[in-house]
């Protein structure tokens, strides 16, 4: 297909407003593709390169903003061109206002040969262009998109040539529309290739086997040694939720690590990824050791890279963001901090994807793979929240960041961030506190008071720890004033001194020591929740409650 | 097979002619002699450029083809005198290039081939005017046009025979003509071409400033520069294809 034609359907793309049509337009776009259909799977995402592909154009915008400049015609530079793109944000407009094609090259002046550029070529230079690496590169890659852009005869041409480059295309296609219009276009079930792309990540090999070989072509499409897929990620989430959910939870520590995926071929080489996917082997060879003399079958394990101090002791995060994807003095930093993995998923075992079974089974295949206990996660199922809560209490003191809990029967859903994970996060405390105090409002709430202090129980009266004006709507301060001007023992000015009669439940962010209120506390943010009807003062949360809940948070 | 020896400066004034314009390149090791036809990632300039056996001391080689990162090469060949020569030898088995000056022996790693830049197809041009001037002519158009624009236009007045240089900047304009007695040639027809000072200064850089420099030039078409080195036994033709002006 000619770029020309490409560019012409991108500009009836992003003038597409429905999502139905604009996937309809792309199933024409692919069904009309030709060779080139692999490509093309890519570029309406502006990509170029597949998207586990080592492979990078590492074209910033200044790189681009050169090349336009060079290509736009005498006396404009790249000054100009970042001038008018302040204008727009667009470097696509930009280049395309410019009349880039101007400048000829040689090929035009070639007898018989066709100058116009093809979505092959501009794939090749574009490829060849990556490749470019060293001293001089830079003034190679502005001239490689300079000759591109001479070429280009039309004004959609330039535009979508320099998105693409850029990796934005903007016409609103983006994964899933990329998905839809694959099935549209050689009418294979969407479920199909969602799952062919998510064990291959490869819209062009999709694409391609969707057209070639339909459905049995797609089931076809394995997980492969060496080629990452994304890693399935966690929401936020509680015992309570994981409890209602499921019959039981799979509990494990949550590392403070960075995530990796780890590709092991014992009859090739170990290769680790980050969840980017992006290759950082070289930043960590005592991983890849460590999975050559510990695994001795093809797999893919989900983990995260801890680093340890010398009793094998979790260290803070920033401690391994020393040693990812670090390219030089990797064996110096070796011994500066040492890195470990903790597996805790198993993707592919001897030949096999395990995407579909269940949780359990894929960490018992895990354990059964490597021979070291300590680099697999420590899994519990339980319904007793008891129980969970003192596995959690046990990671939180060995220095972990917390627990995960997945659904023991879900299988692992590459590049979701589902239900079936989650980071348990920590209860939001709240504290039942006594107003023992206020303030008039001000402006619009002057008749009424707006702001109150809050104090918590001592063993023989009450300690005041912040005050809370927010979290209230005008039918809640009546009502407090209501239940609060019976008990007004003193005014002066603006402030009122109340005797303790009412609680209110209130959340806060933190308790921080302060030496403010009488308590030697305070609350970070503190915001009511509601009147405690039931409670009296003597119910209300004591002190010391809040002195436990201090030193727990620290 | 190839092994032979030249003068440090016809080798320095070879790989100048190139490295003006791509940093590698593939060199044919003729039986006559060498031949390097390279373009610049943009395909908008070329050069194209012959060596005859007879400018070497001594030549004996069967057609092979190498590539070499030019850099490297002309930082060796720029450990000589003027005067000094130079042995090349191929070895085949390592595929690397020995290189003796006097005493000092270098080995060069050379590049695979396949992975430089394919060599351009030659343009097929039929240009109707042809300028003979002195090296040091280009020079100073250049020089001049640099200070207004990053443009030059070159062209041949036919009726006036006149070669003339415009470019035109956002504030100030360069224009300088010479008459035919000015010149050493001058085939006249109408032309005129606008082209990138950018490639022209790099090109102007391999001219001679006291030889003829042959241009050739039509209207919006590429133009074609000739200059012969090692005292007539090496060619170098650069063709530079031109800006089309849309008005």
């Amino acid at each position: 297909m000619q770029f020309a034609e490409f560019a012409a359907r991108a500009t009836e793309i992003e003038a597409e407003p429905a999502d139905l049509e604009t996937v309809a337009l792309v199933a024409d776009l692919f069904a009309d593709a030709g060779d080139d259909l692999p490509v093309l799977a890519r570029f309406v995402q502006g990509r170029v390169f597949p998207a586990y592909s080592e492979r990078k154009l590492d074209v910033g915008p200044r790189l681009c903003r050169e090349a336009v400049a060079r290509a736009a015609g005498p006396n404009v530079d790249a000054d100009d061109v970042e001038d008018r793109l302040a204008e727009t944000g667009d470097i696509g407009g930009v280049a395309a206002s410019y009349d880039v094609g101007g400048q000829r090259g040689l090929g035009a002046f070639t007898d018989g040969d066709d100058d116009a550029l093809s979505v092959r070529e501009v794939y090749d230079e574009l490829a060849g262009l990556a490749a470019a690496a060293g001293s001089g590169s830079e003034d190679e890659k502005v001239a490689t998109l300079f000759g591109l852009l001479t070429r280009c005869e039309t004004d959609a041409e330039a535009r979508y040539l320099a998105r693409l480059v850029l990796g934005e295309m903007r016409i609103g296609v983006g994964e899933g529309a990329v998905r839809d219009a694959v099935a549209e276009a050689f009418d294979v079930p969407i479920e199909a290739v969602a799952r062919a792309l998510q064990v291959s990540n490869d819209y062009g090999l999709v694409a391609a086997t969707a057209r070639e070989r339909g459905v049995d072509g797609l089931a076809d499409i394995h997980l492969e040694i060496g080629r990452p897929v994304k890693a399935m990620l966690a929401q936020a989430g509680s015992v309570a939720d994981a409890l209602d959910s499921w019959r039981a939870a799979a509990v494990e520590v949550k590392f403070d690590g960075a995530r990796v995926q780890l590709h092991h071929d014992p009859a090739g080489e170990t290769r680790v990824f980050s969840r980017n996917m992006e290759d950082v082997t070289a930043a960590l060879p005592e991983v890849v050791e460590f999975a050559d003399a510990h695994l001795d079958t093809a797999a893919i394990l989900d983990g995260e890279v801890v680093a340890v101090d010398e009793a094998g002791a979790p260290l803070p995060f920033q401690e391994v963001l020393r040693r990812f994807r670090r390219k030089h003095d990797v064996e110096r930093m070796r011994e500066e901090v040492r890195v470990e993995l903790r597996a805790f998923d198993c993707l592919h075992a001897a030949g096999d994807d395990l995407l579909d079974d269940p949780l359990l089974a894929r960490h018992e295949t895990l354990a059964d793979l490597l021979d070291d206990t300590d680099a697999v996660s420590e899994l519990i199922v339980s319904d007793d929240p008891e129980e969970i809560e003192a596995f959690e209490a046990r990671a939180l003191a060995a220095g972990h960041e917390g627990v995960m809990l997945k659904d023991p029967e879900s299988a692992y859903t590459p590049g979701k961030r589902g239900k079936q994970w989650l980071k348990r996060k920590p209860d939001v405390e709240t504290l039942d506190l006594v107003v023992t105090g206020a303030e008039w409002g001000e402006g619009r709430r002057a008749e009424t008071l707006g702001t109150f202090l809050l104090s918590a129980r001592t063993g023989d009266g009450y300690a005041t720890i912040g005050k809370v004006a927010t979290g209230l709507d005008d039918e809640e301060l009546a009502d407090l004033d209501d239940r609060l001007a019976p008990h007004v023992r003193d005014e002066d000015g603006q402030t009122v001194d109340i005797e303790p009669a009412v609680v209110l439940e209130v959340g806060y962010e933190e308790i921080q020591r302060s030496p403010t209120y009488s308590s030697g506390y305070a609350l970070r943010f503190p915001r009511f929740l509601a009147v405690r009807d039931d409670k009296d003062p003597a119910d209300a949360d004591t002190l010391a409650r809040v002195e436990r809940l201090a030193e727990k948070q620290s | 097979m190839f092994k032979a020896i030249v003068s440090a400066d016809t080798l320095r004034d070879t790989l100048d002619s190139v490295s003006v314009l791509v940093d590698e390149c593939k060199i044919h090791l003729n039986d006559d002699g060498i031949e390097i036809r390279a373009v610049d990632p943009a395909n908008v300039g070329m050069v194209d450029l012959t060596l005859s056996a007879d400018a070497f001391e001594s030549y004996e080689a069967d057609g092979g083809l190498i590539g070499v990162d030019l850099s490297r090469l002309e930082d060796i060949a720029g450990m000589a005198d003027a005067g000094q020569l130079v042995q090349l030898e191929l070895d085949e088995e390592t595929r690397k290039l020995h290189i003796q000056i006097e005493g000092l022996e270098y080995t060069l790693a050379l590049i695979d081939p396949d992975s430089i830049r394919q060599e351009p197809d030659l343009p097929d041009l039929d240009l109707p005017a042809q300028v003979v001037v002195e090296g040091a002519d280009i020079d100073r158009a250049v020089r001049a046009a640099d200070m207004v624009s990053d443009h030059i236009a070159l062209g041949v007045d036919a009726e006036n025979e006149r070669f003339y240089v415009d470019a035109e900047g956002d504030t100030d304009d360069v224009h300088l003509e010479l008459e035919r007695e000015d010149l050493i040639d001058l085939e006249a027809g109408d032309a005129r071409s606008l082209f990138s000072l950018d490639y022209l200064k790099d090109m102007n850089k391999a001219f001679p400033k006291d030889a003829e420099v042959t241009l050739e030039l039509g209207e919006e078409f590429p133009v074609k520069m000739h200059f012969d080195f090692a005292e007539g036994l090496g060619s170098v033709t650069f063709m530079l294809a031109p800006r089309i002006q849309s008005n």
